[in-house]
């Protein structure tokens, strides 16, 4: 056996490695023995860092020399929802600084839910020759002066998406920083901007790159001119229209029908905003070939979506706002047998009386007429446990069930009992069940059958729900594969939390806000658990100087190996052993 | 094989062979077709003439025996016949591939050696195949593989690294300054917040050493230590049923993290109940900790200890920027460098402050000091990117 270790030559060995790509499997890899980890870090040129303050850059270079490809994650999903205050961290220019040094040969970052700044983007342009693709997700922090900086400088750019990030939008000049000689893009997402951009310029550049095949626009173009630019690029795959609307003329629907059906690849819609319903028909062309459709801005009634989604036979995928009420569920049931993911959004979730007619029947339609529903986020006024039981049944096979009835602490509407049995249906059948939200009047019963059932849930949100401790301890001690638990407005202290102190480390983050964790334990935690950052975020002044015993506001608990972070604002600290000793 | 039986009959106008040796001994013809087929073979014959008589065998290197070059020679008959269909050639991979993961390896290492790229690649991926998805003890079996990494660098729970007697004590002579600090603290009014320490790191270390001489007398070992924690656990009982009102009392066995600073394992064996955590008796626990400096360490060892600390103060304070030439220009080596906690442990502690440089030296005390991450801690780095 040994003899057989030591004849395999390392260059086989990698090149064995090359055909395992994944995260999961290259760090198994890594683990088998001191030899393949050493090969293993030296072929390693892709790597996923999901949360930006659990590693150090400079722990990153030292173990893998020779990175191509980045993936960062800075703040927790709770500030999509504005609970993160402004200025709690997640910059990324310390990583590009270090980046440009150790990886000149870096071709791809992709970065979500980070503050980037203008002088960060121009170093990425700068820093790397060979440039190829930047995705920044939900990142805020730049403008598009620093979008200008790559355009002008990455030649060899593909992809650059800017997906749902907060860009100052100074002007839409910047397109016009692509030199002419630039023709390598393949993808363009600027859906998220405002100011026009000079339609002339776009056209050249979509005319001028034969290889692109996603173009997702912005609102700011209009519909008159997406013609145009459908006939410079019919090999388009993926579409973000603009505005999908215009001044009535007979030219324009007769236009836009014939662009796209030029597009013989297309297999993804989104954009539609501003819908004027006569302008649809135009897509009906394209509609067998859709597996993709995001409707999730488009204010269009359940009928005009009824007919577009019975045209959609091939649909895997379809965002869309509660218009399409349980009606137009029924029919997409009917329809579309190859659903995967099915996204419905509040259209007006601040009113308390439903304006659609969408209940819990829209979304037991689409669990029994859908084998293969495997990704649900629904939002609705009213729900049962009956319902659940029912979805939970006919759809065995959910990896992802986010559920929010927009009130909180809605009790099943049938019998007003909590909704606890419903949604233990939920994760006793769906055994792949991997990401869990739930909403409703939830008491700790919940959570016990939380804890008991998901044994494969990764992340779990919750908020409004649970009566005692008793609630969190059930999911840290039963949920043995959690990796990401977000909590806000539950009645959860300190002691599940101290008790069950050592699953934290096997987590990636906790959040919890507004809960009754008290700043005595969230010190405890942080001496007890050196490889954990316990953060406490708290906007009405230091936590000390009130009762140690009073809750803190919020709470972030994450590992690293990187130790405390110093570019914390001044409402944000880090408990740990010696915060008290520390010198300053 | 029957083959090279057969050649010996027809007559040899009709084909030509290549003559070929193995390491372990055997010579064989092979019909030149599809010995050429082998980039390795193919050079020799062409380059250097060889393979045209018996005596003139082509050596082959060392990783093909008979048993491998008996397969690497079926695939090749096969794939060198011009025509076959994607559907053919895919049908005979498969079937061909089917064999043990230990042939699989002497096999892939053999087509490697004879550069056969298209048959390293059916085996590479193959290989592959059988690693995804499997965990490192998984693989280990499979190939039998040493399971060298400590335990430190694996997944499981980490104890403290710090293997070195050196490490442990400043780690407890720190932790009883902090207790000392806080008992200050108490006697004073709480007035001055700030502390200001701007002893160098020379004179902190003095300090920290000063203690080593006015220790207490050194106690049994560690084993009074635990009876002492599972006596007081036998005293507490599980009140939280108590203490809280739900509907069905449950008896909940809350694990927590072990008392002693950076070791911990959820181990039913130590379980501590939610009173514990209410009351300071879990603080208590950990001073009773910090107050033992003794175990195991004899006053000779002892002075070599603050000889060697004082040296390395001295070190920090002058060697920096040659210390780190030396350990980037280690760095750069590809070849496996042979870490291991016990032989080069200094060399790596120095590294992994290097590699963080603070602002003053009194900084890097502390870092030293307290959130000790020593270099091999790269496992928990795997977890923190997935």
């Amino acid at each position: 056996m040994l003899k057989m270790a030591s004849s395999f030559p390392e260059e086989v060995l990698e090149h064995v490695f090359s055909f395992l790509q994944s995260d999961g499997d290259r760090n198994s890899i890594s683990m088998v023995c001191k030899s393949w980890y050493e090969i293993e870090r030296w072929c390693r040129r892709r790597i996923f860092v999901g949360n930006c303050y659990a590693v150090s850059p400079r722990i990153l270079i030292r173990r893998f020399p020779d990175v191509r490809s980045i993936t960062l994650k800075g703040k927790p999903h709770f500030a999509d929802f504005n609970l993160v205050p402004e200025g709690w961290g997640g910059y990324v220019y310390p990583w590009i600084v270090a980046l440009a040094s150790a990886y000149p040969w870096l071709e791809e970052i992709r970065l979500k839910r980070m503050v980037v700044t203008d002088e960060s983007l121009e170093l990425i342009a700068k820093s790397f020759k060979n440039f190829k693709l930047l995705v920044l997700s939900s990142c805020e922090g730049f403008s598009t002066d620093g979008l200008a900086s790559i355009a002008a400088n990455c030649r060899n750019l593909q992809e650059l998406d800017l997906h749902e990030s907060d860009v100052e939008d100074l002007s839409g000049r910047w397109l016009s920083h692509f030199p002419d000689t630039y023709t390598s893009l393949v993808s363009l997402n600027i859906a998220c901007l405002g100011s026009e951009v000079s339609f002339s310029a776009l056209e050249r550049l979509v005319g001028r790159c034969p290889n692109l095949r996603s173009l997702r626009l912005h609102r700011a173009v209009p519909l008159d001119r997406l013609s145009n630019l459908l006939h410079r690029a019919p090999q388009l795959v993926e579409l973000g229209t603009g505005a999908y609307s215009a001044e009535l003329r007979p030219d324009v629907l007769s236009n836009l029908s014939s662009a796209l059906s030029a597009c013989r690849e297309l297999k993804s819609l989104s954009g539609f905003w501003d819908v004027v319903p006569t302008y649809l028909p135009a897509v009906y062309s394209i509609c067998p070939g859709l597996t993709s459709l995001n409707l999730s801005y488009a204010i269009i009634q359940s009928p005009d979506l009824i007919k577009l989604v019975s045209q959609c036979p091939n649909l895997q995928r379809l965002w869309v706002l509660d218009y399409i009420e349980d009606v137009g569920l029924d029919a997409l049931a009917v329809s579309c047998k190859d659903l995967r993911e099915l996204r419905v959004f509040p259209s007006d979730p601040f009113v308390l009386e439903a304006n659609v007619s969408l209940t819990e029947q829209g979304l037991i339609s689409v669990s029994e007429g859908c084998p293969k529903l495997q990704s649900v986020l629904y939002f609705c006024r009213q729900m049962s446990n009956e319902a659940l039981i029912t979805i939970a049944r006919n759809q065995p096979n959910f990896t992802c069930f986010r559920l929010c009835i927009i009130e909180p602490r809605t009790p099943d509407y049938l019998t007003l009992e909590p909704l606890d049995v419903g949604f233990g249906a939920i994760v006793e059948h769906c055994k792949d069940l991997t990401r869990l939200s739930v909403s409703g009047l939830l008491t700790d019963r919940a959570f016990e059958y939380i804890g008991t059932y998901g044994k494969k849930l990764e992340m779990l949100s919750l908020a409004f729900a649970g009566d005692s401790d008793l609630g969190l301890h059930h999911v840290l001690s039963g949920c043995d594969n959690l990796r990401k638990l977000e909590i806000r407005d539950c009645p959860f202290g300190d002691k599940a939390l101290l008790a069950n102190a050592a699953k934290l480390e096997t987590m990636r983050s906790l959040w919890m806000s507004s809960c009754s964790v008290s700043y005595g334990a969230c010190k405890l935690l942080g001496q007890k658990l050196p490889r954990l950052n316990v953060e406490v975020i708290d906007e009405r002044g230091h936590p000390a100087s009130r009762p140690e015993s009073l809750p803190v506001e919020k709470l972030y608990i994450y590992r690293s190996v990187a130790g405390p972070r110093f570019d914390m604002p001044n409402f944000v600290w880090t408990m740990d052993e010696n915060s008290a000793l520390r010198l300053t | 094989m029957s083959e090279g039986d057969m050649a010996v009959i027809k007559p040899k106008m009709l084909k030509s062979y290549i003559w070929l040796q193995t390491t372990d001994g055997s010579i064989q013809q092979v019909e030149q077709e599809v010995a050429m087929f082998c980039p390795l073979i193919c050079r020799e014959v062409i380059q250097k003439g060889m393979g045209s008589s018996k005596t003139h065998a082509i050596s082959l290197p060392e990783r093909v025996n008979t048993a491998m070059l008996s397969l690497i020679l079926d695939y090749c008959r096969f794939h060198q016949v011009l025509g076959r269909s994607n559907k053919e050639c895919k049908s005979f991979d498969e079937k061909f591939i089917r064999m043990d993961t230990q042939r699989l390896c002497e096999l892939t290492s053999a087509a490697d050696s004879l550069q056969l790229k298209p048959l390293v690649d059916l085996t590479s991926r193959a290989l592959a195949r059988i690693i995804e998805g499997k965990t490192p003890e998984e693989i280990r079996e499979i190939f039998h593989l040493p399971d060298d990494l400590t335990e430190e660098e694996k997944l499981e729970p980490l104890k403290n690294v710090t293997d070195d007697p050196r490490i442990r004590l400043l780690n407890r002579l720190y932790a009883r300054k902090r207790k000392e600090l806080k008992e200050r603290e108490k006697l004073k009014n709480t007035e001055d917040g700030e502390r200001n320490d701007d002893r160098s790191v020379d004179d902190l270390l003095t300090f920290i050493n000063g203690e080593i001489g006015d220790s207490k007398e050194i106690k049994s070992s560690k084993n009074k230590k635990k009876n002492r924690r599972r006596k007081d656990q036998q005293k507490n009982t599980c009140l939280y049923e108590a203490n809280e009102s739900h509907e069905e009392p449950k008896s909940l066995n809350f694990v927590c993290p072990s008392d002693e600073v950076n070791k911990f394992r959820p181990s039913p064996s130590l379980t501590l109940t939610l009173q514990d955590l209410e009351h300071d008796s879990l603080n208590d626990q950990l001073e009773f900790d910090d107050g033992d400096i003794d175990d195991e360490i004899d006053p000779a060892l002892k002075a070599q200890i603050d000889r060697e600390v004082e040296d390395f103060a001295r070190r920090l304070n002058s060697d920096w920027p040659q210390r780190m030439q030396e350990i980037l220009s280690l760095g750069q080596e590809r070849r496996r460098v042979q870490l291991s906690l016990n032989g080069n442990d200094s060399l790596r502690r120095y590294a992994y402050i290097m590699t963080r440089p603070p602002s003053s030296l009194r900084r890097m005390v502390e870092v030293l000091v307290l959130g000790f991450n020593p270099w091999s801690n790269s496992r928990v780095e795997m977890i923190l990117m997935t």
